[in-house]
């Protein structure tokens, strides 16, 4: 089976690559086109995106500082920073809808 | 009122957007409702006095005027509520659910204002049935309803597991979602939103509003805020000026300064 792209979300409230992510989310490729069982996980999968490259993952994108002004600089919304890490793994057949 | 909430349980509420309380209605009273679950039918009048609105006669209808739920109600949104809709939501028996967090309804940026949601557990639910899951903290982040679909594990997420009778009461800004039910029963969770028609100004029980123990609950870390911790304790501490009524109240290193201590105006 060809190899195909596998992404790890790791949702930040700091940009740098070395903090523990608040959130997280897997875009396994390599084993269908959806989560349809979300089993919960209560820790994320690294301590921080630095174990996940020495766990093999590619970082592809790291986020940009904010600037900040007074009108916004104290408000809160989702998350203001995401890693996003690529891994390439054998694709797998995916299961059919129940 | 009897059974209004502590000042504390007001705090926490007020940190963590939800509060969890079992044995508020009686077990047989949770079978007669169930019954009636399995029938539910669409909303009411959306917007209009609940008291004027909601079945009489029924175990529903019994259940919501129940004492202590009747306390809960008014500890947070005051007296004379408005109805804003309900909705028995259903995961069937070895049902999967997928990514499902969201915020309800429509983006909310109303200040000093909150809706709540009360989601009444008609029967035992174990982790294995799928209760409803909360994200503790989250109320103050508001977002485009189901946009935060994206964020399938968070940190210090809560799923409701509670025995039959218990009761669950959120800021309706809290994020949440339903969960995969694996057993073969259905996991039935009731809900009803509320509106306030008054300002939600010390409706709760203020005899322990001086209990030092309120500032420790106010800045709780739930686990995901990171360096966003005092952002959110900002807002926590807003929104307690507000219900408590004290306007000056602030905790630790008394962030609000940074915004309201400007000497440079009075001088101009």
């Amino acid at each position: 089976m060809p190899k195909v792209q596998d992404i790890l979300v790791l949702f930040q409230t700091s940009p740098a690559l070395d903090v523990v992510p608040s959130a997280w989310a897997r875009y396994e490729a390599s084993k269908g086109t959806g989560i349809k069982d979300l089993i919960e996980e209560r820790n994320p999968p690294y301590k921080n995106a630095m174990a996940a490259m020495r766990d093999g993952w590619q970082v592809i994108q790291m986020s940009e500082y904010h600037q900040r002004s007074e009108a916004d600089g104290y408000e809160l919304g989702p998350f203001p920073y995401q890693t996003v890490l690529s891994r390439f793994r054998e694709m797998q057949t995916e299961e059919e809808d129940s | 009122m009897k059974h209004l909430i502590s000042s504390q349980d007001m705090a926490q509420f007020t940190a963590s957007g939800y509060l969890k309380y079992e044995d508020m209605v009686p077990k047989d009273l949770c079978k007669a409702c169930l019954k009636e679950m399995e029938n539910n039918k669409g909303y009411l009048a959306v917007g209009m006095p609940f008291e004027e609105t909601w079945p009489k006669d029924t175990a529903l209808g019994e259940a919501f005027r129940l004492p202590k739920v009747k306390g809960l109600i008014q500890s947070l949104v005051g007296p004379d509520p408005l109805y804003d809709h309900h909705a028995a939501h259903l995961v069937k028996a070895h049902t999967t659910r997928g990514p499902d967090m969201h915020q309800d309804s429509v983006i909310d940026f109303r200040q000093n204002y909150f809706d709540i949601q009360l989601s009444f557990f008609p029967v035992d639910t174990t982790d294995e049935m799928g209760g409803t899951f909360l994200v503790p903290g989250s109320h103050f982040r508001n977002v485009r309803t189901g946009e935060i679909r994206g964020y399938q594990h968070i940190t210090g997420k809560v799923w409701a597991t509670c025995p039959a009778g218990t009761i669950y009461v959120w800021n309706t800004r809290v994020w949440h979602g339903a969960r995969s039910n694996y057993t073969d029963q259905d996991r039935y969770m009731y809900k009803l939103r509320l509106n306030p028609t008054k300002p939600q100004i010390r409706n709760f029980d203020t005899s322990d509003i001086d209990n030092p123990e309120i500032g420790r609950i106010l800045s709780t870390h739930h686990g995901w805020e990171g360096h966003e911790h005092r952002y959110e304790l900002m807002k926590r501490i807003e929104l307690w000026r507000y219900v408590s009524d004290q306007p000056d109240y602030d905790v630790g290193e008394r962030f609000l300064r940074r915004r309201e201590y400007q000497p440079q105006r009075i001088m101009a």
